[in-house]
């Protein structure tokens, strides 16, 4: 009898604190949140990356695209037309939900550098192309490029 | 000492385990449905999307790159006639010209328009959470982390005590002792079995 009401007791419980985890709140916060008191221009240290490599930064734009099979990257457009950045987690870290795509995101965390090969740059760059149904010439690539995204450990979405 | 000798012999213990076997499991049906559930839906995520509906439909506008390319183009009055257009009841919440050709809209029921006015063309995506699955993968991801970490080690606690209790259920041929024990031996030499031959 003891054990049976301690097992209801535990039931409603974990009910309710299952209930106050499911329940979502706006803004949207991922790990420890985002830092939105200093934001940098993502046309600012996409023009000079190496000298924010590791070092903690606060980007903002809209969510223009998500990862769809996981959530672990989306890509923020940047102040420059044309131009977006990417914010990637390790699998699982974050999960970013697609239903966020046209809100505003800040991500604070730290800018990473990959270098590339060129014919790393060339499978890269025709995948990018393919994506945005262009058309891709390899043989127009003569140089190898550095991939640069954003590894936050704070991200804040707001409507 | 001796008062806790007679009350640690004076415990049935088989009916004890029965009783927390029984009252554990029950408990733990909810919680390993979702997981079981979600495992599923989750294990098979290259070949679908496990917590959204995604669908495509590809609409051509006679007259797309007209309006956009018009001398006096005001975004708010295309977004209008487009929405008109593709009969869709929702707003706009932002805008993003990815390409010199391709401009996307994103609208506050989850819809996204990608627009070629080369060719007049407009992609209407629509994301639609799958949202009994997607609660469930929620969950059973830990994507909320907080409270629920703790609680799915509770959870997981539970399901050690029933696989190791079940060992104690039932007593002779029937038992673990008897031919039934083969069982618990596949059921450990399986996993063992893909990791000597899949793992490196």
């Amino acid at each position: 009898m003891k054990i049976n009401s301690i097992i209801i007791n535990l039931v409603i419980i974990l009910a309710a604190a299952s209930w106050s985890v499911l329940a979502t709140s706006s803004p949207q916060t991922f790990g420890s949140g985002a830092n939105t008191d200093n934001v940098s221009k993502i046309s600012t240290i996409l023009a000079s990356p190496d000298d924010y490599l590791d070092k903690d930064v606060t980007i903002k734009g809209t969510i223009v695209k998500v990862c769809k099979k996981r959530g672990c990257w989306m890509e923020l457009t940047s102040d420059k037309k044309f131009q977006t950045f990417k914010v990637k987690v390790r699998d699982g870290d974050m999960v970013f939900p697609m239903t966020a795509m046209g809100k505003t995101a800040f991500a604070t965390g730290k800018i990473q550098g990959f270098p590339m090969t060129l014919e790393r740059t060339k499978q890269y760059l025709a995948y990018q192309a393919e994506e945005m149904q262009e058309s891709f010439d390899p043989d127009s690539v003569t140089e190898a490029i550095t991939v640069y995204q954003l590894a936050p450990h704070g991200v804040t979405i707001v409507d | 000492m001796s008062k806790s000798i007679n009350w640690f012999k004076s415990v049935n213990w088989l009916k004890l385990n029965r009783s927390l076997h029984r009252d554990i499991g029950y408990f733990c049906i909810g919680m390993t449905l979702i997981f079981a559930v979600s495992g599923i839906a989750v294990n098979h995520v290259e070949d679908w999307n496990p917590n959204y509906d995604v669908t495509q439909e590809t609409v051509t506008l006679i007259g797309l790159s007209d309006q956009i390319e018009k001398l006096d183009f005001e975004q708010k009055e295309f977004e209008q006639w487009l929405l008109a257009e593709l009969n869709l009841q929702t707003t706009i919440k932002a805008q993003f010209w990815e390409t010199p050709n391709r401009l996307k809209l994103f609208s506050k029921q989850n819809h996204t328009l990608i627009i070629s006015p080369a060719n007049n063309e407009v992609v209407i995506e629509q994301v639609k959470p799958r949202v009994l699955l997607r609660a469930a993968n929620f969950l059973h991801l830990n994507e909320a982390r907080k409270a629920w970490t703790y609680f799915s080690d509770a959870y997981a606690v539970m399901l050690i005590f029933l696989s190791l209790s079940a060992l104690f259920m039932v007593k002779g041929k029937y038992g673990p002792l008897g031919k039934r024990g083969l069982l618990i031996i596949a059921g450990i030499a399986i996993p063992i079995g893909f990791v000597v031959m899949y793992s490196s």
